[in-house]
C-alpha cells in the first residue's frame, strides 16, 4: 500500500479517528451512560409493571439509541473544523466520498457499537423477552449505520453554520421516521412471534442504498458547507 | 449556463428583471386569488349541499384539501428551484426556494389544523396516526428544518445552498416516509379510518374545490413574489438598480 | 485536451485574471491580477480585513467565485487540476492536539503521499523540533505548533504552498526559518504564496509583492 493512494488515505483517516477516540476514551462512554440513564427513567415514570415495560422495551431502546447517536453525531466534524484538520483532508488528492466513508465507519465503531453492546442489557432491564433479543440486535446493527450515514450528511450541511445541536435534531429526526418504524416493526413482530423478515429486509435494502449514496451526498454537503 | 435554458428564463435570472416582472405579476395574482377564493367559498359554503353522512362538517375540506395539495405542490416547486439553484448557481432560484419554505410551512400547518378540526367530529379525536396526517406532520418538520438551516448561516447564499441540499434530501425522503408510515399504520390498526377522498365527489362540491385550488396557487405566486422582491432588495442593497429604485427613478415597478 | 502545446512551458502555476470576490454585495478584494511561476515566492500584502484569507480559501479551491478567471498550470482551476499540487497552511494549523507531531505528519503523508527522499524525523529536526517527535501537540507552545505544521510542508509532495500568515506566533529565529524553508522550496522549483499584514524582512532575494486592495 503506497502512501498517498486512496486506500492508504482512507486507512490513515480511519486509524487517526480511532486513535483519537482511544486517546479520549471518556467521550466514548458518554452516549452509553446517557442511554443507560434515559432507560432507567422509564420504569420510574411508568411504574414497575413487567407486562407494560416488556411491551414498550423494544421501542424505548431503539429511540434511546437514536437519541444517544444524535448526541455523538453533533461532534462528527466539529473538532476537525475547529483545528483546521478538515481543510487538510478535504484538500488531499483523494476521493472525498471514500474518505468520508472511512470517517463515518470510524465514527460508527466508536459511537454506535458501544450502544449496540449495551442495548441487550438495557432491554433486559425493561423485561424484554430474551427470545427476541437477536432480532433487536440485528435491527440495531442495520439501523445504526443508516442513522450514521443519514446523520453524516446533515452534520456536514451544518459544518459551516453557527449553531448545530438542536438544528441537527430538527433535521434528522423527521428523516429517521422510516428507520424507527422498520426497526421497531421488526422487534415488535419478533416479540409477538410473527415473521420479522420483511422489515429487516427493508432495513437491509435501505442500508445498501445509503452505503452508496450517503458518502456521495455527505461529500457534496460538506463542499457546500465549506464554500464560504 | 447551459444554452438549452430558454432565453426568457435566462433573462428572468437577472435580479432587476425578475424584480420588475414580479412587481407586475403580483397585484394581478393577488386580486385573482382573492376573487377566486371568494367565489370558491361562496360555492363551497353556501351553494354546495350538505353531505348526507357528515352534514355541514365536511365543508372544511374546501380549506383542508387545497392546503394539503399546496403543501406538496410548494415542496415540489421548492425542490425544482433548489435543484436549479444548486446546479447552475442561479441566485434567483435560491431565493425562490428559500422564500417558498415559509409559505409551504404555513399551508402544511393549515392542513394539520383543519385536519384535526375535521377529525374531532368525524373520528371523535383531534389527532389520529393516519398515514397522510403523519406524513404531513413530517413534512412540516422538514419545512421547519429547511428554514432553520437557512437562517443558521452567517452568509445567506451559503445558507440557501445548504438548505437547498436539505430540500433535495427531503424530496427523496418524503415518499419513503409516507410509504413507511402507511406500512406501520396497516400493521398497527385493524380498520383504517379513511380521510374523505375527493375521488367520488359531486360536481357541486368539485368546482368550489378546484376554484379554491386555483386561488391557493395564485396566492402562492403573489406571496412568493412579494417575498422574493423584499429579499432581492435586502440582498442586493448595494447594487446600482436598487439604488435607482430607492431614488425613485423606477418607483412604479 | 485542446490546449496549445506551445504555451505549456510558459504556463504559470497559478494565474489570476481580474479575480475578485463579493460577499453579500460587498467586494472583499480585487480585481486582482497575478501569476505565480515555478520558483516564485510571492508575498500578498494587505491590512487586516483586506481579504487575504478569502483569497487563500479561493486558491485552495474551497471557496468559489464567479468573478474573474483563475487557472492552474494553464487549466481551469478545478479540484482535479489542483489536487495534490497545492498544500495549505492557515490560521488553524490542522494539527490534532491529542496526537504527537510524528503521528500528525504520518497522517498527512497518508493523505497526500510522501515527498521523495523526505523523512518525518529529519523534517521535524529541520524545524527545530528534534526531541519533541512523540510529545502530544497539546503540550507544545504556540510557536512549536507552528513549526510542526511547517514540517508538514517539507514531507508532502505539493509544489505550491499557500501559507496564510506563517509568521504569526513565531520569534525572530522562527521567521528566519520560514524564509529558509521558502528559499529552498523555490530553489527546488516549487512556488509559494505567502500572506502577511506586517513588514517582513527577507534575508536573500526580495520576493515579489502583491498588494491586495479591499
Amino acid at each position: 500500500m503506497t502512501p498517498g493512494s486512496t486506500c492508504a488515505a482512507c486507512v490513515a483517516l480511519f486509524r487517526r479517528d480511532l486513535l483519537l477516540a482511544w486517546r479520549r476514551r471518556g467521550d466514548i462512554a458518554m452516549p452509553v451512560l446517557y442511554a443507560v440513564i434515559v432507560t432507567t427513567l422509564f420504569p420510574f415514570a411508568l411504574g414497575p409493571d413487567a407486562a407494560l415495560l416488556s411491551r414498550i422495551a423494544g421501542g424505548v431502546v431503539l429511540v434511546t439509541v437514536l437519541l444517544a447517536m444524535l448526541l455523538s453525531l453533533d461532534s462528527l466534524f466539529r473538532s476537525d473544523v475547529e483545528d483546521g484538520s478538515l481543510e487538510q483532508w478535504m484538500l488531499a488528492p483523494q476521493s472525498l466520498p471514500l474518505l468520508l466513508g472511512a470517517k463515518l465507519l470510524a465514527h460508527w465503531i466508536t459511537s454506535a457499537v458501544p450502544l449496540i453492546v449495551i442495548a441487550p442489557v438495557l432491554a433486559s432491564m425493561l423485561r424484554f423477552p430474551t427470545a427476541a433479543m437477536p432480532v433487536l440486535v440485528a435491527a440495531l446493527l442495520l439501523a445504526t449505520p443508516l442513522l450514521s450515514l443519514l446523520g453524516g450528511v446533515l452534520v456536514a450541511l451544518t459544518a459551516g453554520s453557527r449553531r448545530s445541536g438542536m438544528l441537527l435534531a430538527l433535521m434528522l429526526l423527521p428523516l429517521c421516521v422510516p428507520v424507527v418504524i422498520f426497526a421497531a416493526g421488526a422487534v415488535a413482530a419478533a416479540q409477538d412471534g410473527l415473521p420479522f423478515a420483511a422489515p429487516i429486509a427493508w432495513l437491509g435494502a435501505a442500508l445498501a442504498l445509503a452505503l452508496v449514496l450517503g458518502p456521495l451526498a455527505c461529500a457534496a454537503a460538506l463542499r457546500i458547507a465549506m464554500d464560504a | 449556463m447551459a444554452n438549452w435554458v430558454p432565453l426568457w428564463l435566462h433573462k428572468l435570472g437577472s435580479p432587476p428583471i425578475f424584480y420588475r416582472f414580479a412587481g407586475i405579476v403580483r397585484p394581478w395574482a393577488l386580486t385573482l386569488a382573492i376573487l377566486a377564493a371568494a367565489v370558491a367559498l361562496y360555492g363551497g359554503l353556501v351553494l354546495a349541499p350538505a353531505d348526507y353522512q357528515q352534514g355541514d362538517a365536511y365543508r372544511i375540506i374546501f380549506i383542508h384539501v387545497p392546503s394539503a395539495w399546496m403543501s406538496l405542490f410548494i415542496y415540489g416547486a421548492m425542490a425544482v428551484a433548489a435543484f436549479v439553484g444548486l446546479v447552475w448557481r442561479i441566485k434567483i432560484a435560491e431565493i425562490v426556494a428559500m422564500e417558498s419554505a415559509p409559505i409551504g410551512a404555513a399551508f402544511t400547518f393549515i392542513t394539520l389544523v383543519t385536519g384535526s378540526l375535521w377529525g374531532k367530529p368525524m373520528w371523535g379525536t383531534w389527532w389520529t396516526w393516519d398515514a397522510r396526517l403523519t406524513s404531513e406532520l413530517v413534512l412540516l418538520f422538514l419545512y421547519i428544518g429547511v428554514i432553520g438551516l437557512y437562517h443558521s448561516f452567517e452568509d445567506r447564499r451559503q445558507g440557501a445552498r445548504a438548505a437547498s441540499f436539505l430540500v433535495l434530501i427531503g424530496i427523496v425522503n418524503v415518499p419513503i416516509v409516507h410509504f413507511s408510515v402507511n406500512w406501520w399504520y396497516t400493521l398497527h390498526q385493524g380498520s383504517t379510518v379513511r380521510l374523505v377522498g375527493p375521488s367520488r365527489i359531486d360536481a357541486s362540491m368539485l368546482w368550489p374545490l378546484l376554484t379554491m385550488m386555483a386561488a391557493t396557487k395564485l396566492y402562492y405566486v403573489a406571496s412568493l413574489f412579494a417575498r422574493v422582491r423584499a429579499e432581492l432588495i435586502a440582498s442586493e442593497g448595494g447594487k446600482e438598480w436598487v439604488r435607482a429604485i430607492a431614488l425613485g427613478e423606477d418607483a412604479r415597478s | 485536451m485542446g490546449r496549445m502545446c506551445a504555451a505549456d512551458s510558459a504556463n504559470a502555476l497559478i494565474e489570476a485574471l481580474a479575480l475578485s470576490f463579493t460577499r453579500q454585495d460587498e467586494q472583499v478584494f480585487g480585481p486582482l491580477d497575478f501569476a505565480l511561476h515555478a520558483g516564485d515566492i510571492a508575498l500578498i500584502e494587505g491590512d487586516n480585513g483586506s481579504g487575504k484569507t478569502t483569497l487563500m480559501r479561493i486558491l485552495t479551491g474551497m471557496l468559489h467565485t464567479d468573478e474573474g478567471e483563475l487557472r492552474f498550470d494553464g487549466q481551469p482551476y478545478t479540484r482535479d487540476a489542483t489536487a495534490g499540487h497545492v498544500v495549505f497552511l492557515g490560521h488553524h494549523l490542522g494539527l490534532k492536539s491529542d496526537l504527537s507531531a510524528r503521528e500528525n505528519l504520518r497522517f498527512a503523508q497518508g493523505l497526500y503521499g510522501a515527498r521523495p527522499g523526505s523523512d518525518i524525523v529529519t523534517a521535524l529536526a529541520a524545524v527545530g523540533l528534534a526531541g519533541y517527535e512523540d510529545e502530544p501537540v497539546r503540550r507544545l507552545s504556540a510557536g512549536q505548533k507552528k513549526r510542526a505544521a511547517l514540517a508538514r510542508l517539507l514531507i508532502l509532495p505539493a509544489r505550491v504552498w499557500l501559507l496564510d500568515e506563517p509568521y504569526a506566533n513565531l520569534d525572530r529565529e522562527g521567521i528566519a526559518l520560514v524564509n529558509t524553508l521558502l528559499a529552498s522550496h523555490a530553489a527546488r522549483g516549487g512556488a509559494a504564496l505567502v500572506t502577511s499584514h506586517g513588514a517582513v524582512a527577507f534575508a536573500g532575494d526580495e520576493p515579489r509583492r502583491i498588494r491586495i486592495h479591499p
